[in-house]
């Protein structure tokens, strides 16, 4: 049997479930025998085979266009989309911002933050993802899976990745099922 | 007895069981939200739903009452599904979001009944709405996103403390808990005994000194009791890196089950004084920092000569904030080996020498345990304002003011029980009330005795004490009409007053309670310390203050001592006076046994580690005995035990 693949992705997070993630330490080279590790922020492929993964692992909750694009390919290579993190499983932190209109939040963060002078702009180029409000993934695309935690513990994360890569659905029980 | 299965365990459990305590009896769990042991169940939250066979749908265990033959399942797929349930729409209500909240991490009791239904997220995203955070209240802070209308604070308001300040406006999801009619809780009705926040399921309500310290498992609970006045509270002390982090009310103590008041649970908390933490010795006129073992010497060389010198030699004093223990070995190193005239307590026998006298008097305990009080359908108070101190006392009787007790105060001021009185005889003159209450029993038939007398001293009591004749015949027709009343008095009342009071409860049945002022002013009055103090030409005071703040009275009377020796926990007008300060615990740093105002021996226990250099009060009086070549050797339980105590626990 070939080695399920696994991609993962960061969206309105803080990084800190990839780095719980590393924190599984020389673990990982477990991980990498039993999984072929497809995409993630910290390998060089950024986006998942477009013959597509078995496992998609994605941080953060959805703030914005490009969130939700990248949430809906994740969602569409994937056999099995897990939510790694409270933001993924609830909104978490950034969700903080709903209770504000999308115009407040960035006028306080480019107008008003004390560190910006009076050139300070909200801004407008095209290019750029239109922000919208915060939800947990599951508003956006089905999920299979939540791995909640601000940031899950790194053995939980060791014990999700070795399940997934051994082609079974982890259960969390007992100590490894939190909220924080 | 009523026999039922649950689980297809049978369980034997009395009349009048719910099937949830029930369960519990059996060792069965099933969770819940608005319940609370204290509480009369309540049925709000919906979470101990179970199913019972034969009936169509799922039954809240909580409200309802187990019956004979009742078979309950509590953990089918049905009934874990509609907990499921339960608890996604408590989540999408309104905002919790566990990240940002002091309660997460195992001090939530709605997240973990989410996490012990094995729920790994929200099947409805949260409200969203904005919901206001009243943070206008001096010790605690009222957040409606977290709150998830279970009651547990409006009943504990209401059934536990009687205050009425919290209830619910509106219905359904418009649903908000509100203080009197939806005023900040910082200017409401709210007598800041914390019992709502102790109760408080979720994050809702949360205490500003406490909040955002860590979760309870990184604390260590220490079961102890207040050491703020002669109630002896039993409490939780939580404390981290020995420093006190928050104070709850223990919910098994026999005295006040788990409620305390703003004194108890807050106040312990604002500590502001300077701590002694090195001996001092004056020299050259100033006090210098000194060892142990010299500062000792010094108090040791001037008292030595002084003993037995009766008028000319040492007066000197404990606080009643000693444990019985410090308080034995204080009375017979003075008493005994010094010989000292005057041996007495910071209390000087104010609150507890009425109650000592006329029940030495009359051979036999006046008074009764705060059961009485509790049980009470009429209570009178006189002059004990329970409003601002003895708070938890005060609680006992406002929360059965709806089930019918009367209140009769005999107040001269206007207290916050003035509005909740059946009659207020807004008096100082306790003494002419009794007699009038005495002559308005005979007057309206409840007594024996001669009319016409009755009368005229009827009229001369109500001009005496600046009362109205229809006033006194109210309060004595309550106080003569209830089966189970209760008197509570302080010291006001004089042992002459005493007498007569104890002469209008004989006839009316009625329980006596006195508070006696500080945790051990009944241990202090048991050994005999409770004499009154003046310095007179004494040559040295010897003061043993512990953490009592001394009152500037009692700087003022000890002003012109010749020599004085304070030990003591922090510095004071008095510590500034002394000629030797020796430094000593403070209350949640020492250990020992105290007599609660109904005489019952409790135990405090140590929450901190008193820092280096500073010594228990027991071990600072055994060392200067060293010194001067004495040995204590007092028994305290003997010395509690040498008089009858004037309270019957019962």
């Amino acid at each position: 049997m070939a080695k399920p693949k696994i991609s993962s992705d960061w969206l309105a997070g803080c990084a800190g479930c990839h780095m719980s993630l590393l924190d599984i330490d020389e673990r990982i080279l477990t991980v990498a025998e039993l999984a072929d590790i497809r995409s993630t922020p910290i390998t060089d492929l950024k986006e998942p085979d477009e013959s597509g993964v078995d496992v998609g692992i994605l941080e953060g909750g959805i703030n914005n266009t490009f969130n939700e694009e990248v949430a809906h390919k994740m969602r569409k290579r994937c056999k099995l989309l897990v939510a790694l993190g409270d933001c993924a499983v609830f909104g978490g932190v950034p969700a903080m911002r709903n209770f504000f209109t999308i115009e407040e939040a960035l006028r306080r963060a480019y107008i008003e933050t004390e560190s910006t002078d009076e050139q300070g702009k909200i801004p407008t180029d095209p290019e750029l993802a239109v922000p919208t409000r915060v939800r947990a993934l599951n508003e956006v695309v089905p999920v299979d899976l939540y791995v909640p935690g601000c940031p899950p513990d790194p053995d939980t994360i060791f014990y999700v990745l070795s399940e997934l890569a051994q082609g079974r659905k982890p259960v969390l029980e007992n100590g490894k099922l939190q909220w924080h | 007895m009523i026999n039922l299965t649950i689980d297809g365990k049978p369980v034997q459990v009395p009349d009048g069981t719910t099937v949830l305590q029930a369960a519990q009896a059996a060792g069965i769990h099933i969770p819940t939200l608005c319940n609370h042991p204290a509480l009369k169940p309540f049925g709000g939250c919906r979470l101990c739903l179970v199913e019972v066979e034969g009936m169509r749908t799922l039954q809240p265990s909580c409200t309802m009452p187990a019956s004979d033959k009742m078979v309950v399942l509590t953990g089918t797929d049905k009934v874990k599904a509609a907990r499921r349930f339960v608890l996604n729409m408590i989540f999408s209500d309104r905002n919790h979001f566990c990240p940002y909240c002091q309660v997460t991490g195992g001090d939530c009791e709605l997240q973990n009944s989410a996490l012990d239904e094995g729920m790994s997220h929200w099947n409805f995203p949260p409200n969203w709405e904005r919901y206001p955070v009243d943070a206008t209240h001096d010790y605690f802070v009222m957040d409606h996103n977290r709150c998830i209308l279970c009651h547990r604070c409006v009943r504990a308001c209401g059934e536990l403390v009687g205050n009425f300040t919290l209830g619910i406006e509106e219905r359904g999801a418009r649903s908000m808990l509100v203080a009197d009619t939806g005023v900040p809780l910082g200017s409401s009705s709210c007598v800041s005994c914390g019992t709502c926040v102790a109760v408080c399921p979720t994050g809702a309500l949360i205490e500003r000194n406490s909040a955002y310290q860590g979760p309870e498992k990184n604390m260590t609970v220490t079961r102890s009791i207040c050491m703020t006045c002669s109630m002896g509270c039993g409490i939780q002390v939580y404390t981290r890196d020995n420093r006190i982090v928050r104070i709850v009310g223990d919910w098994d103590a026999p005295v006040n089950g788990g409620v305390l008041c703003k004194n108890g649970r807050f106040v312990p908390l604002e500590e502001k004084r300077q701590r002694v933490t090195t001996p001092l010795v004056r020299k050259n006129g100033r006090l210098e920092p000194a060892s142990w073992e010299e500062a000792l010497q010094t108090a040791a060389a001037r008292l030595r000569p002084l003993a037995g010198q009766k008028e000319k030699g040492i007066a000197a004093l404990a606080s009643p904030r000693l444990p019985a223990e410090a308080l034995a070995a204080f009375k017979q190193l003075f008493g005994g080996c010094l010989g000292a005239e005057i041996v007495t307590s910071t209390d000087q026998g104010r609150t507890t020498g009425a109650v000592r006298t006329v029940s030495d008097e009359l051979g036999r305990p006046i008074e009764s345990g705060l059961a009485a009080l509790r049980g009470a359908d009429c209570v009178l108070t006189l002059g004990a304002k329970l409003y601002d101190n003895h708070m938890v006392a005060g609680f006992f009787i406002k929360r059965n003011l709806p089930q019918g007790t009367r209140l009769v105060l005999v107040e001269s001021e206007n207290g916050e029980f003035a509005a909740r009185a059946n009659v207020f005889l807004k008096t100082g003159a306790v003494g002419a009330v009794i007699d009038g209450l005495k002559a308005a029993l005979v007057r309206l038939g409840l007594q024996s005795g001669d009319a016409a007398q009755a009368e005229a001293a009827l009229t001369a009591a109500a001009q005496a004490a600046g009362v109205t004749v229809d006033d006194l015949l109210a309060a004595a027709g309550l106080v003569g009409s209830a089966e189970r009343p209760a008197f509570v008095y302080r010291e006001n009342v004089d042992a002459p007053t005493l007498r007569k009071l104890v002469e209008l409860a004989g006839a009316t049945h009625a329980a006596l309670v006195s508070i006696k002022g500080l945790p051990n002013m009944l241990a202090a009055a048991q050994m005999g310390l409770d004499r009154p103090f003046a310095l007179n030409g004494h040559q040295a005071a010897y003061l043993a203050l512990g953490d009592e703040a001394p009152s500037p009275e009692l700087a003022a009377a000890l002003r012109k001592a010749p020599f004085l020796v304070v030990q003591a926990s922090y510095t004071s007008e008095l510590t500034e006076q002394a000629d030797v300060v020796l430094p000593v615990e403070m209350w949640a740093e020492q250990e020992g046994h105290f007599l609660n105002l109904e005489g019952r021996i409790q135990q405090a226990a140590r929450s901190l580690q008193a820092p280096a250099g500073v010594r228990s009060n027991l071990a600072v009086l055994q060392a200067l005995a060293e010194q001067m070549n004495a040995t204590l050797t007092a028994d305290w339980q003997a010395e509690l035990a040498a008089r009858p105590l004037p309270v019957a626990l019962g």
